[in-house]
């Protein structure tokens, strides 16, 4: 066992080009290289063949994003950072991402990702679930029957009862939600229901 | 020393702080031994297996400060399961039993319970600053047991811990006669926070220097916080999003302007950019900046920003600052001496990381630069050269380079003789991390020239177990050696296990070491722990005819002298 590692690598049969330090770099390669092509699911064969193609699959592997990020614990930033950097990722990428949502008596505001969001009903109960009391969310599905109204400000600045309008226009459209007394709400300048645009 | 009595000898160790040098003076003879232990109040413990509480108490019955690590440095990337170990209880059920006078606690990579935390806060009466830093296991419920019954509070210091939080009043636990408050950070904290607690609180404490928000305090509170703390020292700003036409935007503008104390700034977990010229005003008392965490702020509004802070010291920061944004912070902060520089982009292949012209550019620029960790796309053996010449003081040097294996993108070269400057010129280095593409030969000249070296992170490197054995016989103060995925096996593992006596703990993981390696290591060092984690197969590892040649998966070693861990989980095996 001693004697390895002391010069007997020559007699060793490997994979590579003749001569020490390139096969050495192909074999710590390989090695990288087997991990995330293991990881991924694709065959260790393609390690297997001659070393020009070998070469030139290190390269791709290398240079593939998804391969990168399946090594786990690399690049080495700790979890937390990790954690919150990719919030901030998930937000400016998907352009939905959060808005704030403010409710009237409550002295302040969330904030909600409304890409999380399947559906109104799905909003419906994410509300609810934001400031622990249900009903709001029964606002946009039964529109007379509750306490509350839900208004959303549009792109135009508009307030707009939410509901009227297809999801996808909807999640598109808003910028901020605002779940009000309906007793509050006359006056205040909604744009009426069943109105065309 | 020894004709003068004990209480003169004493005085004169009041004024030895530092763990090292106390540790030190307690080896000189019995008498100073007993002296120290008697006087101690500081105890700084690196790995909370190598010893317990019983002993730290029999030794130092007098303590009143302890600072505890737990889980090894590669626990932060995910490469140590959550249930491995660490806990705090039994060491607070100790302390508390003991009734020794705690004042402070401060913790690392360890599991923290609730319970650990109500236990802490109703057993020791002066106990006065909590610091915990990438802890788990506690909820704001634990907070508040803190709030509420350490009369004496001065320090609550969050720093990266998953905390559940269950959106309670943990704030307004803090009773009204609480007006200690020096620190205060819940930064890490993901739920709502109840602002008018936290403003009354603010209000009631004119001792506070120290206060880093989370992502629920908006700016109109922004504003109203920092108008009543004028006396601020170090602010962490949470969310940072409003109009600069605003009205809270003007209050939030005047209120700084009066908080000339302020040295440091962090935060700005989300960010309008263009509101940052608010802190133009004081950017110039500036040391610390920390806007790691802000990726929203870049462009511009950052450059800007920058160019006012003319002293800073201490810049962590995104790479999506760019080499030309390191180069204005080469021209502007020329007392920096701490730089970090983190990826913004995870998932791989950005186009806005950093290369090797900024690290070269920021040792050109700041000739006190002592630290740096620096994540970038590429690197070449000429600027690691460069650098070494420009900054020959680095103590600690931790270059990371996004793609493992990455040679010299010029002469597709391995780094070796990068990092041979580096530790060639850096005769005080202690801490260095390596990356790129790496052969046998930097451990030589790590082995050769790095005499100072307490800590080494080593991934995908090296050719052969002679790598390893290099740094095993070079470097005589190595306490923590951390390498992965590396080629080293069992011929370098037991080269020398005399050797592990003089460090904290050896991690190996992905690398060539056996289980056979493993068991004889442990049998010639029953004084070290030799832990197994192996969270695939449990059984297999026993069962299997081949057991001896299989290969370990994680090995996790350290000095103690207590023995075998009990609290291990059923996927740790410690031989």
């Amino acid at each position: 066992m001693e004697k390895e590692g002391l010069g007997l690598e020559i007699t060793e049969l490997r994979l590579g080009l003749p001569g020490r330090d390139v096969a050495e770099k192909m074999m710590k390669k390989r090695a990288f290289t087997e991990m995330i092509m293991t990881s991924s699911g694709s065959s260790s064969d393609q390690c297997e063949s001659g070393v020009v193609s070998f070469g030139g699959d290190v390269e791709k592997v290398n240079d593939s994003p998804a391969a990168k990020s399946q090594v786990v614990g690399w690049p080495p930033v700790c979890s937390y950072r990790r954690k919150n950097s990719c919030k901030d990722a998930s937000t400016t990428k998907v352009g939905i991402g959060y808005v704030k949502v403010s409710m009237d008596g409550v002295p302040y505001l969330r904030k909600m990702d409304l890409g999380s969001s399947q559906g109104y009903d799905d909003l419906a109960f994410a509300l609810d679930k934001l400031f622990g009391i249900r009903g709001i969310g029964v606002a946009l599905k039964d529109g007379d029957n509750c306490e509350y109204v839900t208004i959303y400000e549009d792109k135009d600045g508009d307030w707009m009862l939410a509901g009227d309008v297809p999801w996808g226009m909807f999640i598109e459209s808003c910028k901020r939600l605002r779940i009000m007394k309906r007793s509050d709400a006359t006056g205040f300048g909604l744009q009426p229901r069943g109105v065309d645009e | 020393m020894n004709y003068f009595p004990d209480e003169v000898v004493e005085h004169v160790f009041d004024f030895v702080t530092s763990h090292k040098d106390r540790n030190a003076i307690s080896l000189v003879c019995k008498s100073w031994y007993k002296i120290e232990r008697y006087s101690r109040q500081k105890v700084f413990i690196g790995n909370c297996y190598a010893t317990n509480p019983e002993r730290l108490l029999r030794r130092f019955p007098c303590l009143k400060s302890l600072t505890l690590k737990g889980k090894p440095h590669f626990a932060d990337f995910n490469l140590v399961p959550h249930e491995w170990g660490g806990f705090v209880l039994p060491w607070i059920e100790a302390l508390a039993r003991s009734r020794v006078g705690l004042e402070e606690l401060r913790l690392k990579r360890m599991v923290v319970t609730d319970e650990s935390l109500e236990l802490l806060s109703r057993s020791f009466v002066n106990f006065k600053s909590l610091v915990l830093v990438s802890c788990e296991g506690f909820t704001t419920d634990g907070l508040a047991s803190i709030a509420a019954n350490c009369r004496h509070l001065r320090d609550l210091d969050l720093q990266e811990n998953e905390i559940d939080d269950h959106r309670g009043q943990w704030l307004s636990c803090f009773p009204d006669t609480c007006t200690t408050l020096v620190t205060l950070n819940f930064a890490c904290l993901e739920g709502e926070t109840n602002l008018v607690a936290l403003e009354r609180l603010v209000a009631r404490s004119p001792n506070l220097k120290s206060l880093k928000l989370n992502r629920a305090v908006p700016l109109d509170a922004l504003a109203r916080l920092m108008s009543c703390a004028p006396q601020m020292v170090d602010l962490g700003v949470g969310s940072y999003e409003n109009d600069p036409e605003s009205e809270s935007y003007l209050k939030l503008q005047a209120a700084i302007k009066k908080c000339t104390s302020l040295r440091s700034l962090s935060g700005f977990l989300e960010a309008a950019p263009h509101c940052l010229s608010a802190f133009h005003p004081i950017c110039h008392n500036l040391t610390s900046l920390n806007l790691s965490y802000a990726a929203e702020i870049h462009g511009s509004h950052l450059i800007k920003l920058i160019q006012h802070c003319k002293k800073l010291q201490r810049l962590w920061i995104l790479d999506s600052i760019g080499d030309k944004g390191l180069e204005v912070v080469a021209s502007t902060c020329k007392e920096l001496q701490e730089l970090r520089v983190f990826p913004s982009d995870l998932l791989g292949g950005g186009n806005t990381a950093v290369t090797e012209e900024g690290l070269v550019a920021i040792s050109g620029g700041c000739p006190k630069l002592h630290s740096i960790l620096y994540f970038c796309q590429q690197m070449t053996n000429a600027a690691l050269v460069t650098v070494a010449k420009n900054c020959p003081n680095f103590i600690r040097f931790r270059l990371c380079i996004l793609e493992p294996n990455k040679p010299d993108h010029v002469t597709s070269q391995p780094l070796d003789e990068g990092f041979g400057a580096i530790v060639k010129a850096c005769k005080s280095l202690r801490r260095l991390s390596l990356s790129g593409l790496l052969t046998d030969q930097v451990f030589l000249y790590i082995g050769m020239y790095a005499n100072q070296l307490e800590m080494l992170s080593i991934a995908f490197a090296g050719d052969t177990d002679k790598g390893m054995l290099y740094v095993l016989n070079g470097c005589k103060k190595m306490k923590k050696l951390e390498i992965r995925d590396s080629p080293f096996g069992d011929t370098a593992l037991l080269a020398d296990v005399s050797k592990y006596e003089t460090m904290r703990s050896l991690w190996m993981s992905s690398c060539e070491v056996t289980l056979s390696g493993c068991k004889r290591l442990a049998e010639k060092a029953p004084w070290l722990n030799v832990e197994i984690i192996n969270e695939t197969d449990n059984n297999r590892m026993e069962e299997n005819g081949h057991e001896g040649r299989q290969k370990v998966d994680k090995l996790y070693l350290y000095r103690t002298v207590v023995g075998t861990r009990m609290d291990a989980p059923p996927f740790v095996w410690i031989l």
